[in-house]
């Protein structure tokens, strides 16, 4: 019974990681799409932009949901390794932005902030933050 | 916190993943609490003294 409950547990952790896996790919596609589609699909027609701008924020609050599911599903041991790497990210993203802000501000940098390379970096810093919270608990 | 988690798995012959098992927690997290690295919840701190029919003080000691 004990064993059934368990593979029925370690079942309902693999539904969950698979159906974040899903949302945030399909984040990345509807986002992809949003981006790029303007330019090499319907030649920047804006009733085509602004859906694909609506279907990208649709989805971005799914994943936001399913990400939240994902937290509360996993144990109170991967929960604080997720919320200890979830910490890091917003700090470094909180003080690396706004040291980037003061220093564009004070004509420091010289090339025009690229503002999507911002999330894509602070997803490689979870990602980091993340197994470095791994290791530790190891 | 010590706690003697890893005696009382032992004595049973059980492994960390049995153990992990019985409280619903991951392998790793049972792992954690034996080196010391990570203290758990009280109601993890209860489910695993209950498990070993102990009172919560009888499996974790404050060392501070």
């Amino acid at each position: 019974m004990q064993r059934q409950n368990q593979t029925g547990g370690d079942q309902d952790a693999i539904k969950r990681a698979a159906r974040l896996a899903l949302w945030t790919l399909a984040w990345v596609a509807s986002l992809a799409l949003a981006r790029f589609g303007p330019s090499l699909l319907w030649d920047s027609q804006p009733v085509a932009s602004w859906a694909a701008v609506a279907t990208n924020l649709a989805v971005g609050i799914g994943w936001i949901v399913a990400h939240a599911r994902y937290l509360r599903g996993i144990d109170e041991l991967q929960r604080k390794i997720m919320q200890d790497a979830l910490a890091v990210t917003l700090g470094v993203g909180w003080v690396g932005g706004f040291a980037y802000v003061v220093a564009d501000a004070a004509d420091l940098i010289a090339r025009d902030p690229n503002i999507g390379v911002f999330p894509a970096l602070l997803a490689v810093i979870y990602m980091i933050a993340t197994v470095v919270g791994t290791i530790r608990y190891r | 916190m010590k706690n003697r988690l890893k005696d009382l798995r032992t004595e049973r012959n059980w492994t960390q993943a049995d153990l992990a098992q019985h409280v619903s927690v991951s392998r790793q997290t049972i792992n954690a609490i034996e080196k010391g690295k990570f203290d758990p919840s009280l109601p993890l701190a209860f489910r695993l003294a209950k498990l070993f029919n102990l009172k919560i003080e009888e499996v974790f000691v404050d060392d501070q």
